[in-house]
C-alpha cells in the first residue's frame, strides 16, 4: 500500500443539518482513506448518510466539521470558485438520473468539461471518439439524449465523467434507474474501465450488484462507518 | 460560445412557451413601433397642416412685432430679404404679408375683419392658397378684388360678385376706405381665422394702408419639418443686422406647440405599459424555465461551470428570444408604418385641432419608431431576466441534484 497514492482522505468529517431547528447529524465523524484505482462502494440503508458523504467529498457540500483531502489538496477549506475549478479538473460524476444536457448531442455532452478546460478541438474530438468506443457507443455521437435508451444515456454519462481523466469518479446510485441486465452490463464496463484507465471509482449504493463487484465495501450506519471491508 | 449554443437550443425545448413569449415581445414591439410611428406621423401631419396652411414654418418680422403688433412695425426692405431667401437651400417657398384690422361692410351688414395683403402667386406656392378657394377664384393682380373667408362671407351674407367696403385707419393717420369686389370665398380649414379673413392683393393693401413697399411678415416654408430649427438659426445669422426677428413655428404658435408637446408626453405612458407587458411575459417564461431546469443548472455547476457562466446562459436565452422577436417586430412595424404612411387611416369622426379639421391620419417610418421600442423592449427583457439569471447562478448544486 505504501506506493499507492491516496485519492481521498477524510478526518472526522461531520455534516449536521438543521431540520425545523433540530440538528440532524447526517455524517457523524467519518475517517476514511480511499486509494488510487480502488472500486469502492459506500453502502447503507436510506438516511445512513451515503449521498451526503459523497457530496462532502466532492465539495458539492461543505462539511460542518472535519477535513477532506482530495488528490492531496485540502478541499474542505477551499473557496467556492476554487472548488468549482477543482471539481472540474479532478472529479467525474455519474448520477442515478443520468443528468445529461438534453439539448446537446452525445459528443457535445461528453466534451462539455473539456470545453470548460479549454482543451483544443482536435484533442477533444479524439478523446470523445476514444471514450465512445470504450463505452460501446461509437456512431451515436450526433444523437441527442432523448433519443437514447436509459442504458445508453448512462453510458454517455460514464463517458462524460471519464473523458477528462479525473482522479476520482463518484457514482451515486448509477444503476437505480436501469433494469438488472443493463445495470450489470454497465457495472462490468465500469470495472473494465477502472482497470484499463486506473481510475478510482467510489459508489454510493444499496444495489447488491454493485456490492458484489466492488473491491471494497464501506458500510455506513447513522452517519458513521460501521464496517470497512476490503474484498480479496 | 458553449453557453450560447445551450441557450439557443434551450429556446426550442418548450416550443409553446417560447412562441407565447416571443409573441408577447413581438406584440409589445409592434405596438410600440406603431404607436410611435402613428404619433410622429400624426404630429408631423398636424404640424404641417397647421404651418403650411397659413402660418409657415418660420416667420420674419420687424423686431418685437410678435409681442406687440403694430401697423408701423414693418419690413421696409423686404425685397432684399427676399433675395437672400431665394439664395438659401432648404427653403421651399416664402410669402410676404401685410396685416391690418378694420370694419367690413356689405349693404347693412358690418363686422370686424382682418385684412391680409398677399402676393397671390407667392402665397399659393407657400400655402396652396388657390386650393382653399371653394367659390370663385383668386385675384391675379391688384385690381380691387378680394377673397373672403367662408365665415366672414356668411356673416356679411356676401357672395362672389358683391362689393364690400373696408374701413380702417391708414399708417399716415388718414381714413383708409375703399370698395372691393368679392372674387372668391375661401375655406382654410381654420374656422376661427376664416371668420375674419379678408384678403387683398399686397399692392392694393399697401395703397389702402399707405404702406408703400412695406410688409409686416414673411412666412417661410422649409422643405422638411425637421430642418426648421437649423434654418431658423441660419436665417437669424443672415438677418442679424437688419432689425428683424426670425421665429420658428414653436415660438409664434406657442399654445399649439405646447398642446402638441403635452399630447406627445402620452407616448411615454404607452411605453411604460408596453414595458410592463413585456416584463410580465419574459419574467414568467424565464422564471418558469429556471425553476424547471434547477437540476440541470446544478449539474452544470457540479461539473465545474462557474456561476457567471450560468448567469450568462440564462441572459443569452432572454436576449436571443428578444432579438428574434424584435427582428420580426421591426419587419412588421416597417411594413405597417410604411403602408399607413401612404394610405393613411380615415378617421370615423373627423376632429378639429388648433381650429383645423382632420379627417385622415398618417403614420411615419423613422428611426425613432424602431429604436425606441428596441431599447425599451431589450432593456425590459434584460432587466427582468437578471433576477432569474441570478437565481440560476446561485443555485446550490447538491440541493439542485435532489430536485426532481
Amino acid at each position: 500500500m505504501s506506493d499507492t497514492m491516496t485519492v481521498i482522505k477524510t478526518e472526522n468529517v461531520k455534516k449536521i443539518y438543521s431540520d425545523n431547528g433540530l440538528p440532524v447529524k447526517a455524517v457523524n465523524g467519518i475517517d476514511l482513506t480511499i486509494n488510487e484505482k480502488e472500486f469502492t462502494a459506500i453502502v447503507g440503508p436510506s438516511g445512513s448518510g451515503k449521498t451526503t458523504f459523497l457530496n462532502v467529498i466532492s465539495g458539492l457540500d461543505k462539511a460542518t466539521e472535519g477535513k477532506v483531502w482530495l488528490n492531496g489538496k485540502l478541499i474542505s477549506e477551499m473557496s467556492g470558485k476554487e472548488l468549482s475549478d477543482f471539481r472540474r479538473d479532478n472529479i467525474g460524476f455519474i448520477f442515478q438520473a443520468y443528468n445529461l444536457i438534453p439539448v446537446l448531442t452525445v459528443e457535445e455532452n461528453i466534451e462539455y468539461i473539456m470545453l470548460l478546460q479549454n482543451v483544443p478541438k482536435e484533442e477533444r474530438h479524439q478523446r470523445v471518439m476514444d471514450i465512445l468506443e470504450d463505452v460501446g457507443l461509437k456512431g451515436f455521437e450526433d444523437r441527442k439524449p432523448p433519443r437514447l435508451s436509459g442504458g445508453q444515456q448512462q453510458r454517455v454519462a460514464i463517458a462524460r465523467a471519464m473523458v477528462s481523466k479525473p482522479v476520482l469518479i463518484l457514482a451515486d446510485e448509477p444503476t437505480a434507474n436501469l433494469d438488472s441486465e443493463t445495470g450489470a452490463e454497465l457495472l462490468d464496463m465500469m470495472r473494465e474501465l477502472n482497470q484499463k484507465h486506473s481510475m478510482t471509482f467510489l459508489f454510493s449504493t444499496h444495489d447488491q450488484m454493485i456490492m458484489d463487484r466492488a473491491t471494497r465495501l464501506v458500510i455506513l450506519k447513522d452517519g458513521q462507518v460501521d464496517e470497512d471491508r476490503v474484498k480479496s | 460560445m458553449l453557453m450560447f449554443k445551450i441557450a439557443f437550443r434551450n429556446i426550442f425545448r418548450q416550443k409553446r412557451r417560447t412562441i407565447f413569449t416571443a409573441l408577447t415581445i413581438f406584440g409589445g414591439f409592434v405596438l410600440a413601433a406603431f404607436s410611435i410611428g402613428w404619433a410622429d406621423g400624426s404630429y408631423t401631419f398636424i404640424i404641417n397642416m397647421f404651418t403650411r396652411n397659413r402660418l409657415g414654418h418660420i416667420q420674419i418680422h420687424y423686431k418685437d412685432y410678435l409681442n406687440q403688433p403694430s401697423i408701423y412695425k414693418t419690413i421696409s426692405n423686404y425685397e432684399e430679404v427676399a433675395e437672400k431667401l431665394d439664395d438659401m437651400d432648404h427653403i421651399e417657398s416664402w410669402t410676404p404679408r401685410l396685416f391690418a384690422a378694420g370694419l367690413l361692410s356689405l349693404h347693412d351688414q358690418s363686422t370686424g375683419a382682418q385684412l391680409t395683403g398677399i402676393q397671390p402667386e407667392k402665397e399659393n406656392q407657400a400655402t396652396r392658397f388657390r386650393q382653399k378657394i371653394i367659390k370663385g377664384e383668386l385675384f391675379e393682380k391688384a385690381d380691387h378684388k378680394t377673397v373672403l373667408g367662408k365665415g366672414l362671407a356668411r356673416v356679411l351674407q356676401a357672395n362672389v360678385g358683391d362689393s364690400v367696403v373696408f374701413i380702417s385707419q391708414a399708417a399716415d393717420g388718414s381714413m383708409a376706405n375703399d370698395i372691393y369686389e368679392v372674387c372668391g370665398i375661401l375655406e382654410s380649414g381654420d374656422s376661427m381665422s376664416d371668420r375674419m379673413a379678408f384678403y387683398l392683393h399686397l399692392q392694393d393693401a399697401q395703397d389702402l394702408m399707405v404702406l408703400y413697399g412695406q410688409i409686416h411678415e414673411i412666412a417661410v416654408i422649409v422643405d422638411e419639418l425637421g430642418r426648421v430649427d437649423m434654418m431658423t438659426d441660419r436665417l437669424r445669422d443672415a438677418f442679424t443686422n437688419e432689425d428683424l426677428t426670425v421665429e420658428p413655428w414653436q415660438e409664434f404658435a406657442k399654445s399649439f406647440y405646447h398642446a402638441m408637446k403635452a399630447d406627445m408626453e402620452g407616448m411615454w405612458i404607452m411605453l411604460i405599459v408596453i414595458m410592463l407587458i413585456v416584463a410580465v411575459g419574459v419574467l414568467n417564461t424565464v422564471l418558469m424555465s429556471v425553476l424547471e431546469r434547477t437540476r440541470e443548472y446544478g449539474l452544470l455547476k457540479a461539473m465545474g461551470t462557474k456561476p457567471v457562466q450560468i448567469f450568462k446562459l440564462v441572459l443569452y436565452q432572454v436576449n436571443i428570444l428578444t432579438f428574434f422577436s424584435c427582428l420580426l417586430g421591426i419587419a412588421l412595424s416597417i411594413i405597417l408604418n410604411y403602408w399607413l404612411s401612404k394610405d393613411g387611416i380615415t378617421l370615423p369622426n373627423a376632429f378639429t385641432y388648433g381650429g383645423m379639421e382632420f379627417k385622415h391620419m398618417y403614420t411615419t417610418v423613422n428611426l425613432r419608431s424602431i429604436l425606441l421600442p428596441l431599447i425599451t423592449v431589450f432593456f425590459t427583457a434584460v432587466i427582468v431576466g437578471i433576477f432569474p439569471a441570478i437565481r440560476a447562478a446561485k443555485n446550490d448544486p447538491a440541493q439542485s441534484m435532489r430536485t426532481h
